[in-house]
């Protein structure tokens, strides 16, 4: 009989319960960091509840200015229609500069100017105009507001032009082309279901590269390192459980974000598999962990990892198509967000919550992105081998 | 206080980042790098959306009509699809934002002057995107509609396509954008970048110089030396405050000559605007590394209470008055927000201190009070 089944069943052991404690050894630590564990909590709960509750791209209450040089039946009628949500009457004034004060001032978005004689001249039908100035200074806004005047008008012509043509020509005797819209997988244009998740994708990337990383310098700056090195823990020993324990704490901290707090609060959807989703999230936060780690094996003290994480992680954030999607991008930064895990990850989550889709749509990015977090994770490891030879 | 030895303080502060290359590299590096980056990389005009169509006329008039999105530069045309099952797997896939299906007698109802319903199908992941979308598609849907009225209405009533449309549209709105005359993106995000690169790189530099003294232990020196509080907090945050400042000047270079964004305010100003935001960011890094004891959680604080707040509330992307009650709050706490009104009141409405002297208030205040509480924070006594 030979031993060698038995001796590597008890390596295999030993292998586990090194593994076991060394994991414990890291929630502990991490547990006991007061300041991290609040700003912890604080993230995962109260600011994605608050940017999913606050946070209103589209137009929202703009501040309408109306100089009504009128003051007739059709003005006032105009002017009614400028209704919140997305519109917010803020007074009518007398003398356009004070308007345009106003405007500098931010103090309203747009001033509508309707010019003398205009019951008048809609009523024989003589062409007329109304004038309205955008503040463009926050240029999405801006068009939006421009975009939704247009239409408020345009409605209200095409309705005087009816009524004053008679009755009968109801829209179907004309030959119109009438949009027909669905908007899929937000049909309500719910801000708060966008908002929230991308703050909650936010939150774990930030987290995946940031609690490692420190996990790693505290030890080096401590010196703490040189007792594990010592010890019979190989390199890969010592840095999987840093990884296994911070992906477990952000696996928690999304559940809780999630089930606790934006489907109650927005009711965001999940129409895709939720064993699917944290799946794919244990993979993106492991492999991003990897990259906060390579970058902490490159520094020596924590203000350079600082520095560092803020060079990596600020673009990933804004240019992985949390704020605009890919295809917005310029072709340079297309290219290079190429190399970004998150941009696979947001494919994914949206994918899965969103659209309700699965692997067999999803393939190519899953995969790319575990190729990405294999290789970060194998530069990572590589780089914390060399550092003590 | 005695200014030969906040000098000293100061002078070793600067000897400590100077020395350490790589944090010396990345403090000057880093600003400039972020408002490069981002302000190519943050694109908020909404073109190239990708479009695919089903076109189940294809006749001579569904084909004018699908032209006017294809020759847009707001869509990016992928070409006709068979069926709206293909369609839908082009949306799943993210391949396309937007499907048009155009009926059948689609050129045979509207010749024979009755409407036509086209469906679009939009992707709604991004919700003001996805309103701005039907935005378009509505002005390209209207136009296409009154240019068959107008025509109708000429043929049957028999007058000129002119006196038709004064007819048909009796009002016409006209829009002039003040400000940013082209709505360009970029006009409106690069001055709020140059906000953004000072305020979470200047609290970050400042949190981790101090605490590194801290954890280092050399601190002791100080406490037991006799560097006053006030002299050692203004030596210690003088290089930062320093650093920052050249920064402001080089952001504003790089707005102004890199990106060619107008900037049609006083020079002056907008220096004395940016220094008394350096010193209150400066603040934010002090109060943050009173607080913590490591490095570690000295960075993750100060990023997290600087990056997404700076973010998300200041007005980089949207407008704080479009904010809801909470993030507006949010928004005020941070200092973020006034510099933010400044840079967009200098650089694009070219207003000086008669309009912004309440932002550049509430900046001065705010750099007050975080003294303040710093120094009263600060102590050369510590406890334990």
């Amino acid at each position: 009989v030979s031993p060698a089944p038995g001796l590597a069943w008890q390596r295999v052991a030993v292998w586990w319960r090194r593994l076991v404690v060394m994991t414990r050894k890291e929630l502990l630590q991490l547990f006991r960091d007061i300041p991290i564990m609040l700003l912890l909590v604080y993230s995962f709960t109260a600011a994605v509840y608050v940017t999913g509750n606050g946070i209103q791209s589209q137009l929202h209450n703009a501040g309408l200015l109306v100089r009504d040089a009128d003051h007739s039946k059709s003005s006032r009628e105009l002017v009614y229609r400028f209704q919140p949500p997305y519109f917010r009457l803020d007074g009518e004034i007398a003398d356009p500069r004070e308007g345009l004060r106003l405007l500098d001032q931010g103090k309203a978005m747009a001033l509508l100017e309707i010019p003398p004689r205009f019951h008048e001249q809609l009523a024989t039908g003589e062409p007329t105009a109304v004038q309205l100035l955008v503040d463009t200074t926050s240029a999405p806004q801006g068009l939006s507001a421009a975009s939704y005047a247009a239409r408020i008008v345009g409605r209200f012509g095409q309705e005087h032009a009816q009524a004053a043509l008679g009755g009968t020509a109801g829209s179907q005797d004309l030959p119109l082309v009438v949009s027909d819209h669905r908007v899929w997988y937000n049909p309500e244009q719910d801000d708060a279901w966008f908002e929230s998740i991308s703050h909650l994708l936010r939150q774990i990337t930030l987290f995946a590269i940031l609690l490692p990383a420190a996990a790693m310098v505290r030890e080096k700056e401590r010196g703490t390192v040189e007792q594990l090195l010592v010890s019979p823990l190989t390199p890969f020993q010592i840095m999987l459980p840093k990884l296994l324990a911070m992906t477990l704490v952000i696996l928690f901290a999304t559940a809780v974000s999630l089930f606790g707090v934006a489907r109650p609060a927005f009711g965001v959807p999940i129409n895709g598999s939720v064993t699917l989703f944290f799946a794919l999230t244990a993979l993106f936060v492991f492999t991003t962990a990897g990259m906060g780690l390579a970058a902490a094996t490159l520094a020596r003290n924590f203000a350079q990892v600082g520095m560092m994480t803020l060079l990596v992680v600020a673009p990933m954030l804004l240019l992985s198509g949390l704020v605009a999607p890919m295809e917005a991008m310029p072709a340079w930064a297309r290219h290079l967000m190429i190399l970004s895990p998150l941009r696979y990850y947001i494919e994914i989550a949206h994918g899965i919550l969103f659209k309700g889709v699965g692997l067999s749509v999803l393939w190519d990015s899953v995969l790319a992105m575990a190729l990405l977090g294999a290789g970060m994770l194998a530069f990572g490891l590589w780089r914390f081998r060399r550092q003590f030879q | 206080m005695n200014l030969r030895r906040v000098a000293a303080v100061a002078s070793k502060e600067w000897r400590e980042v100077i020395r350490d290359r790589m944090f010396t590299l990345l403090a000057f590096l880093l600003p400039v790098l972020w408002i490069v980056v981002f302000g190519y990389g943050i694109v908020l005009d909404v073109e190239n959306v990708p479009v695919a169509v089903v076109d189940r006329d294809r006749s001579a008039l569904s084909r004018d009509y699908l032209y006017r999105f294809a020759e847009s530069r707001y869509f990016d045309f992928q070409g006709y699809v068979a069926s709206e099952d293909e369609a839908d797997a082009l949306l799943e896939h993210g391949r396309a934002r937007v499907v048009i299906i155009v009926p059948e007698k689609f050129q045979e109802r509207l010749l024979g002057g009755q409407s036509v319903g086209v469906q679009t199908l939009i992707d709604g992941v991004f919700p003001l995107r996805a309103d701005i979308v039907k935005g378009y598609v509505i002005a390209i849907n209207g136009a296409f509609s009154e240019e068959l009225v107008l025509e109708y209405y000429a043929r049957r009533g028999g007058v000129s396509v002119e006196q038709a449309e004064a007819r048909v549209r009796p009002v016409k709105l006209e829009v002039r954008y003040l400000y940013n005359e082209e709505v360009r993106s970029t006009w409106s995000i690069v001055p709020a970048l140059v906000m953004f690169a000072l305020m979470v790189s200047s609290p970050l530099l400042t949190a981790l110089g101090i605490v590194r003294e801290k954890e280092t232990g050399s601190i002791y020196n100080v406490y037991s030396s006799t560097v006053t509080r006030a002299e050692f907090l203004a030596g210690k945050l003088l290089p930062y405050v320093a650093i920052s400042s050249v920064n402001a000047g080089i952001l504003w270079m790089t707005a102004t000559l890199w990106f060619g964004v107008p900037f049609k305010g006083s020079l002056p100003f907008f220096f004395t605007a940016s220094f008394v935001f350096v010193l209150s960011s400066t603040g934010i890094g002090l109060f943050v590394s009173l607080l913590v004891r490591t490095q570690v959680a000295a960075l993750v604080v100060t990023l997290i209470v600087s990056l997404v707040p700076t973010l998300l509330f200041s007005g980089l992307i949207v407008p704080v008055s479009s904010l809801s009650r909470g993030p507006q709050i949010q928004g005020h706490l941070f200092p973020g927000m006034y510099y933010t009104n400044i840079l967009r009141g200098t650089f694009l409405k070219g207003v000086g201190l008669e309009v912004l002297w309440r932002d550049l208030l509430a900046l001065a205040v705010y750099a007050a009070v975080m003294a303040t509480i710093g120094y009263y924070l600060f102590t050369k006594r510590p406890r334990s």
